[in-house]
């Protein structure tokens, strides 16, 4: 299987809740004792794209393997085509749309 | 090369004073003949070699230290020295103000006389060989080899003498302490072996077990944590939150009073990876720590260097006098349930690591990290000084670089 590297979407109360609603809890991870993520999976080329499109995210190499500090309103919107879509696979209509 | 002795401490055996009372500083400046604004990387530079941080160097290096800390990683005098300081300047300037060797210069910063330089040459340097040599690539995107390669055409070398101190601002007047007055507080505390911390960062906890672990590793009274204050990129902590944070880890308590200093330390990152370390190494050593801290990716940028290539080059160096703690990554394992040692901890497949990026990037999601990965203090304080500090956020942004608040004012001085 093709290497992965997840964007990190930090779950809050009011993700949580659409999460929830949606049925989609499940996808959400426990981390760090007490905290949930939503690791929306990119392969390299998307990586390299986002990347480029918005230069203050940070593909950590050294420590998480995971793309950070997307800005919030993009992230937004990537966690709104998980809700819509009900799959984490939306990187590709994320950046079609973008 | 002269044979030296390394590990003498401070490096070279005499910590060097360029401080000149104001007045005497006053009649220095008026001697001099030609004056030249520098920007605020020059005149920390300044300071830092004024105040002896810097030690044995007493100004701007020459073409021959240049070129022997390049190639050698050692100044002409056989000590060791990692990254060059220069004074770059265009030939349209030297024209235009007529310099030439054996000019007394008249620094001013801020509008003020701040410094003079005693020119003792002016050279070029090829600066693609500069940048080979120091941070082992010739990539632009390097942040270091950007600065080398945006370095004008000319170098003045010569002796630099800071005539008005200039005044450290609120938060941080209160982190400032130069190598004489940190080793009197030293002295004072009682303190005989105190490890340093070097840090840009907001502590984790990973952080806080870092430093815990250098203080067991290395027996030590204290940790000296060492903030590096200077050029910002977007994203960054605050520098006011980076300091003040570092301070709530003792008033809160995790580290008891009487083991743990924060201080800061003027200087933007070169991002040198394991030249970076040996400069630090020698800096801290100045400021009278026994030992220093060395962890994963240590002043490193990117992919440009192995994870641990600062461990590794204090075997091929002659002893500084002072220790090198080398330590792997803390991470939290869920089956340990506590952020623990990865050099100890078996749960490899379980372990969840986590690092400042990753943090930087829950609390932008507006996500209060736990407190096993983060004090509830700090992020208190972070937040805090976001709005204090940071225009309402506690990284930095355009407004940050364009209305901060400056680390250090010039006073006013007539000459």
């Amino acid at each position: 299987m093709a290497q992965t590297f997840p964007i990190n979407i930090w779950i809050n109360e009011e993700r949580l809740d659409k999460l929830q609603r949606a049925g989609l809890a499940h996808l959400a991870q426990e981390v760090f004792a007490g905290l949930k993520k939503l690791p929306v999976p990119t392969n390299e080329e998307q990586r390299d794209t986002i990347l480029r499109r918005f230069p203050t995210a940070k593909y950590d190499s050294a420590t998480t393997k995971s793309i950070e500090l997307l800005p919030r309103d993009i992230k937004d919107r990537i966690f709104t085509l998980v809700v819509e879509k009900k799959t984490l696979n939306v990187i590709d209509a994320f950046l079609a749309s973008t | 090369m002269a044979d030296v002795n390394n590990a003498l401490s401070p490096h070279g055996g005499k910590l060097v004073d360029r401080v000149m009372e104001p007045e005497k500083g006053r009649k220095k400046a008026k001697e001099a003949k030609i004056k030249l604004p520098i920007d605020g990387s020059r005149a920390t530079e300044i300071m830092s070699i004024a105040y002896g941080f810097f030690s044995p160097l007493e100004g701007f290096m020459g073409s021959k230290d240049v070129d022997s800390v390049c190639k050698d990683m050692r100044l002409q005098s056989g000590y060791i020295w990692s990254i060059p300081i220069v004074f770059d300047i265009s030939e349209e300037e030297i024209k235009e103000k007529k310099i030439k060797v054996g000019d007394s210069i008249l620094l001013t910063y801020q509008g003020q006389p701040f410094a003079v330089l005693e020119l003792a040459e002016i050279f070029s340097y090829d600066k693609t060989l500069m940048a080979e040599k120091v941070y082992s690539t010739k990539d632009e995107k390097h942040p270091g080899v950007k600065r080398t390669y945006a370095y004008k055409d000319r170098f003045l070398g010569g002796k630099v003498t800071l005539i008005n101190p200039p005044r450290i601002n609120p938060p941080f007047d209160k982190y400032w302490y130069p190598p004489k007055v940190l080793r009197q507080k030293i002295a004072e505390l009682g303190w005989k072996r105190v490890v340093a911390h070097q840090t840009r960062n907001v502590p984790h906890t990973g952080h806080e077990w870092l430093m815990k672990g250098a203080w067991f590793a290395s027996n030590a009274d204290a940790v000296l944590v060492s903030c590096v204050v200077g050029e910002k990129r977007a994203g960054d902590y605050i520098d006011e939150a980076i300091v003040l944070t570092h301070e709530a880890l003792r008033k809160s308590g995790y580290f008891r009073e009487g083991t743990h200093l924060t201080s800061i330390l003027l200087w933007d990152m070169r991002y040198a990876g394991p030249r970076e370390a040996v400069f630090h190494a020698i800096v801290r050593k100045n400021l009278g720590c026994t030992h220093h801290m060395f962890g994963r990716d240590h002043a490193g940028v990117g992919t440009y260097y192995s994870p641990y290539a600062a461990h590794e080059i204090f075997s091929q160096i002659p002893d500084l006098g002072i220790g090198s703690v080398l330590t792997l990554e803390w991470w939290y394992c869920p089956v340990c349930g506590e952020v623990t040692y990865s050099g100890l901890c078996g749960h490899e497949k379980e372990q969840q690591a986590f690092s400042g990026t990753l943090i930087r990037s829950i609390i932008q999601d507006g996500v209060k990290p736990p407190r096993l990965i983060f004090r509830p203090e700090v992020f208190d304080l972070v937040m805090e000084s976001g709005d204090k500090y940071g225009f309402g956020s506690p990284f930095v942004a355009g407004e940050y670089l364009a209305k901060r608040n400056p680390v250090i004012t010039v006073p006013p001085m007539e000459v």
